[in-house]
């Protein structure tokens, strides 16, 4: 089994009304990053919520096909539990937890974890998003935007996941610091090869550091490849990523 | 464990010693204050002692048991409850079963009364699986009304309107027949309370809670199953504010079921607002304003009574209202300038404090 995330005919409709998914293919290889590109109203956040087993808090459900991870079925096991099998998730909009300190969000996201390997852990997010121990005494509040989605990452890679999904990673951010998150990224799948599913608005970033991309256009998807394959074609610039005639991102 | 992670403030077991020694010696000697009306062997006015009484005391000092537990489920899990009265009227009405009319010791009053509490929390925490926000408070209320109903039914059925009575609490013999020895019983339960709240909130669990309260969806995705927490938030609180309420029967040795009306849970919303949300001590400080305030309040109207001016009179002859009419500006003017109580005004006050000094 070399995909973490096996995807297949998913079929995902919202309180019984049309379909917000429609037969979608998605592997995620172990140890690769997958970006999940397409426009507003794609589908895409729907994909991250049918994986991490968050539909049912949004109404929605699962009509058809199966999501294995790890080589188990996982269609209505609950989110909660998912996480304690090695998929973690930084939804959108980051939800740090505000009031806590940062070090009590990572916490948070450590108490998975037996106690004995939490300091290393803690050392470990540390070294990556140095930021994070500057502040770790702070109100997650007080952060700014960057440090936020740092802090989101931390707290979802704290415990080691096998499988880490972000929901538009670079929303909101200047683009240096999304540079450098992603090369963070990077560095965590080569050295703890966790495979990453992110879904992006701004396709070029993403296509510079995902090893694969899927482009999903309204609820199907209408392009997959490795992100070369997926930059250099001019249907995709012209459809979906809209890069050819200007050269500003698509968000 | 958390203590290997998070390095606190070098803390100086000595300095610690004695802080705890001079809270602990006052907290002892205040009830001889209020009992003998004198300090050293001085006399005090009623007025230098604030007007107040040690039955004030303790009645804040149950009221603290509320307070801190609706802080436990509102201010650290965040849900909010206005049927908290009703848990009261829960641990009442088991003192009354097991107490009054079956006769048991007290010791198992408590028990019995905080394991119905954690029973009926449980129920009462259920419609949070399903509804959130207003919907799930408008349930709470429910919860109030189900449980005043079945007490005031309970009462008239096998007591009468002058309402239940309960036997004079004693534990291994020793019997809370003044006020002071109350005061000795309730002091250690509310300290017990507080430091195990507060040891709570240092767990997996509590951090767990805090997180939910902050980030519901974020929670989950972190693993937490938060219905189960949100159930065991209830339960906990529950059990806790049916203690209170036992306490609080068996203090004023006779209750009905009138005691818990709504505005008796409102209360301790405006206790743990005043206070500050989700600091345990604010709740201790929430507690003491409410109960403590209107006494003095009270006191200062009638000292100006002695004079005959009209601002006096308007003072003697609207007391209640006036006390009303001080703890609505409260609220307002903490809700403006203070959303996080009293507690957050401190915490404000020594980061300032702090930065002036260049100390973090």
């Amino acid at each position: 089994m070399n995909h973490v995330l096996n995807i297949e005919h998913l079929s995902v409709s919202y309180a019984r009304k049309g379909l917000a998914l429609e037969d979608i293919h998605l592997q995620v290889p172990k140890g690769k990053i997958v970006a999940l590109l397409g426009a507003n109203g794609a589908g895409k956040t729907t994909m991250i919520r049918a994986i991490s087993g968050l539909l049912s808090l949004h109404h929605g459900q699962i009509t058809q096909g199966q999501i294995h991870f790890d080589g188990q079925l996982i269609n209505s096991v609950p989110a909660h539990r998912l996480v304690r099998q090695g998929m973690a998730q930084v939804p959108e909009g980051r939800l740090i937890f505000k009031q806590l300190s940062v070090l009590d969000n990572l916490l948070v996201g450590a108490a998975i974890l037996p106690r004995a390997q939490v300091a290393d852990r803690l050392e470990a997010v540390y070294h990556l998003f140095p930021r994070l121990l500057e502040r770790k005494t702070q109100s997650a509040g007080w952060l700014s935007g960057g440090e936020q989605q740092m802090l989101a990452l931390g707290r979802a890679l704290i415990a080691k996941p096998q499988l880490l999904l972000v929901d538009e990673l670079s929303l909101g951010l200047a683009p240096l610091i999304v540079e450098a998150i992603y090369k963070q990224l990077v560095v965590v799948g080569e050295t703890l090869g966790t495979s990453m599913l992110i879904v992006e608005q701004n396709a070029r970033i993403a296509l510079e550091f995902a090893d694969t991309a899927y482009i999903l256009d309204r609820g199907r998807i209408a392009f997959n490849g490795t992100a070369d394959e997926v930059k250099n074609s001019d249907l995709i610039k012209d459809s979906y990523l809209g890069t050819r005639q200007t050269q500003g991102t698509t968000s | 464990m958390s203590t290997s992670i998070v390095p606190l403030q070098k803390s100086n077991l000595g300095l610690k010693i004695i802080q705890w020694g001079t809270i602990l010696a006052i907290l002892a000697y205040v009830p001889i204050i209020l009992t003998d009306r004198a300090i050293f062997g001085i006399r005090l006015s009623n007025m230098q002692l604030l007007n107040l009484g040690l039955t004030q005391i303790n009645l804040m000092l149950i009221a603290m048991l509320g307070a801190l537990s609706l802080n436990f489920l509102t201010g650290s899990a965040g849900l909010i409850s206005i049927g908290h009265a009703a848990f009261y009227a829960v641990g009442a009405m088991t003192g009354a079963v097991v107490g009054t009319q079956l006769g048991a010791p007290f010791v198992l009053v408590l028990l019995a009364a905080a394991i119905t509490g954690a029973l009926v929390g449980v129920l009462a925490g259920l419609p949070s699986l399903r509804v959130r926000g207003l919907y799930f408070v408008l349930s709470t209320m429910a919860v109030h009304y189900i449980v005043v109903f079945v007490f005031s039914e309970y009462q008239y059925k096998f007591f009468d309107v002058v309402g239940v009575p309960f036997n004079e609490a004693q534990i291994a013999g020793f019997a809370f027949s003044t006020p002071i020895r109350w005061y000795f019983f309730l002091i250690a339960t509310v300290m017990a309370v507080y430091f195990g709240f507060k040891h709570i909130l240092n767990t997996r669990e509590g951090r767990a809670m805090m997180a939910m309260r902050d980030q519901e969806l974020a929670a989950t995705s972190a693993g937490i199953d938060v219905r189960i927490l949100r159930l065991k938030a209830f339960a906990l609180s529950s059990a806790v504010a049916s203690v209170a309420g036992v306490l609080y029967a068996y203090y004023l040795t006779n209750v009905t079921a009138e005691f818990f009306n709504i505005q008796f849970a409102i209360q301790f919303i405006a206790m743990i607002i005043i206070g500050g949300m989700g600091s345990l001590g604010g709740s201790l400080i929430g507690a003491a304003i409410w109960l403590l305030l209107p006494s003095i309040i009270t006191g200062f109207a009638s000292q100006a009574g002695v004079t005959t001016g009209i601002v006096q009179r308007m003072l003697v002859d609207n007391k209640p209202q006036l006390v009303q009419l001080i703890f609505g500006l409260l609220v307002i003017i903490l809700l403006i300038f203070a959303p996080g109580g009293i507690s957050g005004l401190i915490k404000q006050v020594r980061l300032r404090w702090a930065a002036l000094w260049g100390r973090s």
